[in-house]
């Protein structure tokens, strides 16, 4: 069932073909797993997330109505999903680094070589300061490159209010990241 | 730069972004993004964990050849409704009418014994409730339910017009449990039912709860 279409695959599993669910997860688990990981700031939480995401689109996948946009669906599931995970965690502990810390770190590397050497450990702890609205909306923009239509179809937020948090977003991770990326 | 304007319909966000603020930020995102759109591979044992799950639910799910079966939506199941209560909401939405954009989700309330689709068996333990819920907007062109029941997919529920001006209802069979849901109107607007308990994520986004208590018990 490898070259089957999404559509194909949602039918067979409708019709009691249950291991043809696995093609779907194979498909999209991987581009689901960035945004989890970048969104949340762990592979464990994220793992979670996208275990009980894929478990909802399972469970509703009668519900899909449109099965060759499967993928999107799915990407909503996952968006409402780490929404729903971040409050609670956020609500049991204070899951990331407070945001003096992150600041700290971000903006006083040691060494130009140790700049080089974990740029991207800068820039993840410099997002995962931000607000969860304003790291989504950065995510969906910028990493997976949506059109603010489509952010707009997902989140359930208006264009407008997409555009004030990607900006909000890039002027907070400027102020973060002054010091790894100069300018 | 941002601005904000008020207006009569409430709040809304003026995009007025310099071309070169707007070209800077761009240029300052993708040198950031780029860092942050390299791959990330699910755990090896992902998929294995979940289809084991997928596996232990789907032969309930989807019995095989389900779909040359009578579809699921058309299988008999217990709904039970009260006229009483019934009429009794519609007297509320009368007055309410006059208040002009007010959401109800409703439920109309159980009362044993008055069966409207017959079941030759006593209730199953699948057995649903149906909920009535019901959007006054004498402005509105068109108004969907989104809830965790359906996924939150927009345009999966949608309310009709049913008779009295303005008045949109649909009603939709629940499981017993918490439900979360809001209102959608004209495809974009987002409400929350005032007359309910709320409930807000961390992007600050309200939507309304519903309880739906097992069949005998008294309704929360």
């Amino acid at each position: 069932m490898t070259g089957s279409s999404d559509a194909e695959l949602i039918a067979a599993v409708l019709d009691g073909d249950i291991d043809a669910f696995g093609g779907l997860v194979r498909r999209h688990q991987d581009t689901c797993a960035r945004f989890a990981v970048r969104m949340l700031g762990s592979r464990v939480d994220a793992d979670d997330v996208l275990q009980s995401a894929f478990m909802r689109a399972f469970r509703g996948l009668r519900s899909c109505k449109d099965p060759d946009h499967f993928g999107g669906w799915l990407y909503q599931i996952v968006v409402n999903e780490c929404r729903t995970y971040a409050s609670r965690q956020r609500r049991r502990e204070q899951r990331f680094p407070s945001a003096a810390v992150a600041v700290e770190s971000a903006v006083a590397p040691g060494s130009e070589e140790e700049v080089d050497l974990d740029v991207g450990g800068h820039i993840e702890r410099a997002l995962s300061t931000l607000p969860a609205d304003q790291r989504e909306a950065f995510l969906l923009k910028h990493v997976e490159e949506m059109t603010y239509e489509e952010m707009a179809e997902i989140t359930g937020v208006s264009v407008s209010a997409l555009k004030m948090r990607v900006k909000r977003a890039c002027d907070a991770l400027r102020g973060l990241l002054d010091g790894v990326y100069h300018g | 730069m941002t601005r904000f304007a008020v207006c009569s319909m409430g709040f809304i966000m003026v995009d007025i972004f310099g071309s070169k603020d707007r070209a800077e930020d761009d240029a300052f995102a993708e040198r950031i993004a780029s860092a942050l759109r390299m791959p990330e591979r699910a755990h090896p044992s992902f998929e294995k964990r979940l289809m084991d799950k997928v596996r232990a639910e789907g032969a309930t799910l989807y019995p095989e050849g389900a779909t040359t079966q009578k579809s699921w939506w058309r299988r008999e199941r217990v709904l039970r409704v009260s006229p009483i209560a019934g009429l009794a909401l519609a007297a509320g939405i009368s007055a309410i009418v006059a208040l002009s954009t007010i959401a109800i989700g409703s439920r109309i309330s159980l009362r044993k014994n008055a069966t409207v689709a017959a079941s030759p068996s006593p209730p199953a333990k699948d057995t649903v409730q149906l909920v009535r819920f019901v959007f006054v907007d004498s402005h509105a062109s068109s108004v969907a339910l989104v809830g965790d029941f359906n996924e939150w997919t927009k345009g999966a529920t949608e309310l009709k017009l049913s008779g009295a001006p303005g008045v949109w209802a649909v009603s939709v069979p629940l499981p017993a449990g918490r439900h979360e849901y809001a209102f959608i109107v004209n495809g974009k607007r987002w409400v929350a039912d005032p007359l309910a308990v709320k409930s807000s994520d961390e992007f600050g986004t309200e939507s309304s709860v519903i309880r739906v208590a097992p069949l005998g018990k008294s309704e929360t």
